[in-house]
């Protein structure tokens, strides 16, 4: 990892704990700042995708649908940033599917693990379940409850522990000595 | 490649080179064994993770998506199982981040080829058995790169299968599944593959995925147009390339035992195969999607012994048994020294290129030991 590559890091990672810590404040407006965050993403991702076909996919053969996807995801994520106090279902989905998602892939690497008894199948097991919980309370107070407070406490929890890893990494032993 | 060859095979390859049974059943389980070496058994081994010779499906899953699990995949990819061909490449009018890809696609009888085999020379038989993977890797997975790439490694739909019919071929379309739960079927030339990922990063687009297991079965010919080839389709001859890898192994093993005094680029101990010639093209010709039997059979037949089946747990307890100081000098314990050994030479030379896709190199020469630590053991191993 370069320098710039680790400066990029801490810093992605202090602006994600300090969204977290604001929305942790100010949770009953806390909804819809995670909204416009999200089509900002969108935005954003449009973007590099844009940036991506001239860079890299120009030269793929079918690269053309690239630019295509990178035209429509620009164009969804400028029209979300129109409608971004609508829908509380976008917010309900995007929680569900990440700790759904996170959660089966774990379970599946601790029941891979266990099949060569690797002591790690424990955490990675633990950590699946949990994701599945989180998941079901998403599901649950988004849907059932409509408490969008929980979903806003679950968001800052995906954040911070995105952060967390940033920083870890950030700070990681990386090189390979070479010796010959 | 798959068991077939990198077991069974190269116990063959290493029978004609002169080497006795017990030898080459130590050079074809450490082949194999690079297949199996995963962090997560590394893990359950206590062992260090930095030797993992190759990623579980679950572990690549598992991945993120950050510089950092890129430059590793990348590292563990390259060093093992695809090659780099010329990392110093030309390609006109493209961007330094497609270059650097472009120069990872695996090519046979490339310089860092020789530096494999040389890393290999004098050291113990896993490293010569590890070295041997590389090199029949770099003849099935030509074309495509160690590292995950959408504009490297992805496939068009445009894919024939050149079945022999005479003196002839016929062509018939491939049609690739994305369901784990079929099997490839050569009768209706079907076969599984990864799906289609539009993200550059994502682990579908690393190494021949988006082809399936083609380039794994001896048997094949096939054409196609591979994602960095401008529209010029190529014509994949496993049957031609695998002989080759054959040869060349056993080119590469007699040097390695001392028998011939150097090793080269583009270089094939056909000699040694020419008593066996029909035998191994009738193996490597056979439409079957695993050859174990058949060259389990011929193994056996070349050496007068047994061929014990490959058991993964075969050295494990004698690695977790051995006290800390004795652990290198168990089988696995070889093994690692001398992964470590490759993938910190391949790291090197692809960081020397200027490409920083396979991570941070240091030379210790320079600027003393740096990153790491699991790779203190190469100081011990160099007698720093």
């Amino acid at each position: 990892m370069t320098a710039l590559q680790r400066i990029k890091n801490i810093i992605t990672a202090l602006c994600m704990i300090a969204c977290s810590i604001i929305l942790l404040v100010f949770p009953e407006n806390g909804y819809y700042f995670v909204l416009l965050l999200l089509s900002l993403s969108l935005t954003i991702y449009g973007i590099k995708t844009l940036v991506y076909y001239f860079t890299m996919a120009r030269k793929m053969v079918g690269g053309q649908s690239i630019l295509y996807r990178g035209v429509v995801i620009l164009d969804l994520g400028i029209f979300s940033l129109t409608v971004a106090d609508n829908p509380t279902v976008f917010a309900i989905v995007y929680l569900l599917l990440i700790h759904l998602f996170t959660g089966v892939v774990d379970i599946l690497r601790a029941l891979e693990a266990k099949s060569i008894a690797a002591p790690s199948w424990r955490f990675k097991f633990i950590s699946g379940v949990v994701n599945i919980i989180l998941a079901l309370i998403a599901f649950i107070s988004g849907a059932v409850m409509k408490s969008m407070e929980t979903l806003v406490y679950l968001y800052c929890l995906g954040l911070l522990s995105s952060a967390g890893a940033k920083l870890i990494s950030a700070f990681r032993r990386t090189a390979i000595v070479y010796i010959q | 490649m798959q068991k077939d060859f990198h077991y069974y095979a190269t116990y063959c390859a290493a029978i004609l080179s002169g080497y006795t049974h017990e030898e080459a059943m130590v050079i074809c389980y450490s082949d194999q064994f690079v297949d199996l070496c995963s962090a997560t058994l590394l893990s359950k081994l206590k062992a260090p993770k930095s030797a993992a010779t190759t990623q579980l499906q679950l572990e690549l899953m598992d991945s993120r998506t950050d510089i950092i699990s890129l430059q590793n995949i990348t590292r563990i990819w390259s060093s093992f199982h695809f090659l780099p061909g010329d990392l110093y490449a030309k390609r006109e009018k493209c961007s330094k981040s497609y270059l650097n890809k472009y120069r990872l696609i695996c090519k046979p009888n490339s310089d860092l080829l020789l530096s494999t085999v040389e890393h290999a020379k004098d050291k113990s038989l896993q490293a010569v058995g590890l070295a041997m993977h590389v090199l029949a890797d770099t003849w099935a997975h030509s074309y495509f790169a160690g590292t995950p790439s959408l504009v490297i490694n992805n496939t068009d739909p445009y894919f024939f299968e050149l079945i022999p019919d005479g003196d002839d071929y016929t062509e018939r379309r491939i049609t690739f599944m994305h369901k784990t739960s079929i099997k490839d079927d050569p009768d209706s030339s079907t076969y599984v593959s990864s799906l289609y990922q539009s993200s550059e990063n994502s682990i579908m687009n690393l190494g021949h995925g988006r082809a399936g297991h083609l380039p794994d079965y001896s048997f094949i010919r096939y054409r196609y147009l591979p994602a960095w080839g401008d529209y010029d389709d190529i014509l994949k001859d496993n049957p031609s390339d695998y002989i080759h890898a054959f040869a060349q192994m056993i080119e590469a093993m007699k040097y390695l035992r001392g028998a011939n005094a150097s090793f080269q680029k583009s270089c094939y101990d056909f000699e040694a195969i020419s008593p066996y010639r029909d035998e191994i093209d009738a193996i490597i010709k056979k439409r079957q999607l695993d050859a174990c039997a058949d060259w389990k059979a011929f193994g056996e037949k070349l050496s007068g012994h047994t061929i014990e089946d490959f058991d993964l747990n075969k050295y494990q307890s004698e690695y977790m048994e051995a006290p800390s100081k004795l652990k290198d000098e168990t089988f696995i314990g070889r093994f690692i020294l001398a992964a470590m050994v490759q993938k910190s030479m391949v790291t090197n030379a692809i960081f020397e290129s200027g490409n920083i896709l396979a991570g941070f190199s240091v030379n210790y020469w320079k600027k003393g030991f740096r990153g790491i630590k699991d790779y203190k053991k190469l100081l011990e191993l160099f007698s720093i």
